[in-house]
């Protein structure tokens, strides 16, 4: 890495603030201005929640306790993810460590899908949000901080930025962001939609293993957990994947994945349950019964073993190559003396 | 030795060190099977997926990143981000700069209402 400087101390907090309030007045000038002009600028997400606040969300929230570490040069991803792994609880990282995991030299940046690979590696979980200022605000709401990605620029020659938003006061119609090096700054809604909807609306959450993100959908979730544990962070994946069925108990990603899981962590009769769980939730699944028959066997019960294997194969579809194999092995087995 | 020979060997290296990520022993299927298993092309997409891993890994090369970490970044993908990520390296947002565009963006804003 050739981008490591000791990030520059943070302005004062006040001091900050009361010049993002002047900017972003200005910015709200120029923004009134330019529609009186012709020519106006849609915002309809901040139009939505200023004209009616979403049910069931507490008017204000601050997550005063997510640290701020400065950015330097090119590493607002570094920071961002800094900030947001220590309000998950890995209280080591910094911006010095998470560089190497994140930041490309050739682009002077970092890439979304690295934000969220360099969260699986750290074994957190990395959940990207649908992109709804609301579910930005229920994540915090909820005690999470949102990293955003934000296009400075223009269209044409976009400048993408991460920052971290970590509050939000309905009644005044700001968030509360830690940004570059800027500790704590008011963004009033339409300032950061304005700069925010051109990345898609695209945020992540980085929430400790065993906890679901507040927003979480059931397929997103699933495949969230799925790259923890392909990322190789076996626990923390089996923890998420507890998680994930104690809001969706039948999900079938969560159950073979928990019995993979358990069988990788060596726990047989774990994994066992989850398979039967599965198979028992999906009796459809071949993929639930040839894991369930090779951790049978595993276990010596070599008739359960081949019942469920046989079922694997009966069921056919895109692993019948596998569960053949497994009725296979299995059948070997049973006829050694 | 050409440099595309050195390129052709340092990619297979790192299909070496990225393995099968969800490899799990042999008779058991893999999480991402089940992910997949709505669609009837699972192994293909196995396939597919290490050569896009590695194509991936070598792209991160050539920006600035080691072979080992290249490839530890690779393997903390999902397919599906790696599928996005190929060929696409280069004009994909990377986050980077913050406080001066911002700052000049408002100022041309002014600047520009002004002056209309």
């Amino acid at each position: 890495m050739d981008r490591q400087e000791v990030a520059a101390p943070p302005a004062a907090p006040h001091r900050a603030a009361g010049k993002a309030r002047l900017r972003a007045g200005f910015f709200f000038a120029a923004l009134a201005a330019s529609c009186c002009l012709g020519g106006c600028i849609s915002l309809p997400q901040s139009e939505a929640l200023r004209a009616s606040a979403p049910q069931g969300l507490p008017p204000r929230a601050e997550l005063t306790q997510v640290p701020f570490h400065a950015q330097s040069d090119f590493l607002c991803g570094p920071a961002s993810l800094a900030m947001v792994f220590n309000a998950a609880g890995i209280s080591a990282a910094n911006v010095e460590s998470v560089t190497p995991m994140v930041y490309l030299p050739g682009r002077q940046g970092s890439l979304q899908a690295e934000m969220l690979g360099a969260t699986r590696r750290v074994g957190l979980l990395g959940y990207t949000l649908a992109p709804r200022l609301e579910d930005m605000l229920r994540e915090i709401a909820a005690g999470t901080p949102v990293v955003v990605l934000l296009n400075l620029a223009f269209k044409v020659f976009p400048v993408w930025h991460y920052a971290v938003v970590v509050g939000y006061d309905l009644e005044k119609g700001e968030v509360i962001v830690r940004s570059a090096n800027r500790p704590r700054d008011d963004w009033s809604f339409e300032f950061l939609e304005y700069f925010w909807k051109e990345s898609g609306y695209w945020s992540m959450v980085a929430v400790p293993p065993g906890r679901m993100p507040a927003t979480a959908t059931e397929p997103e979730a699933a495949a969230a957990v799925a790259a923890l544990e392909q990322a190789g962070r076996q626990s923390e994946a089996r923890e998420s994947y507890w998680a994930l069925l104690a809001r969706w108990p039948a999900n079938l990603i969560g159950l073979v994945g928990l019995g993979n899981v358990e069988y990788n962590l060596k726990d047989l009769p774990a994994a066992e349950r989850a398979f039967r769980r599965a198979s028992e939730a999906h009796p459809r699944s071949a993929v639930a019964f040839n894991n369930l028959a090779h951790v049978l066997a595993e276990l010596g019960r070599l008739a359960d073993a081949e019942a469920a294997a046989r079922t694997a194969v009966s069921l056919a579809g895109p692993s019948l190559p596998e569960t053949q194999k497994t009725l296979e092995a299995i059948l070997a087995r049973r006829k050694q003396p | 030795m050409s440099t595309s020979f050195i390129r052709l060997v340092s990619r297979l290296l790192i299909v070496c060190l990225i393995g099968l990520p969800f490899q799990v022993s042999a008779g058991m299927i893999g999480t991402d099977q089940a992910v997949t298993a709505a669609q009837a092309q699972a192994a293909r997409n196995a396939v597919l997926s290490q050569i896009s891993r590695a194509d991936v890994a070598g792209q991160l090369q050539s920006l600035g990143l080691t072979p080992q970490a290249a490839a530890d970044r690779v393997a903390a993908l999902t397919d599906a981000e790696v599928a996005k990520l190929s060929g696409q390296i280069q004009s994909l947002p990377a986050g980077a700069d913050g406080e001066l565009l911002l700052l000049i963006l408002v100022g041309v804003l002014i600047w520009w209402i002004v002056k209309k």
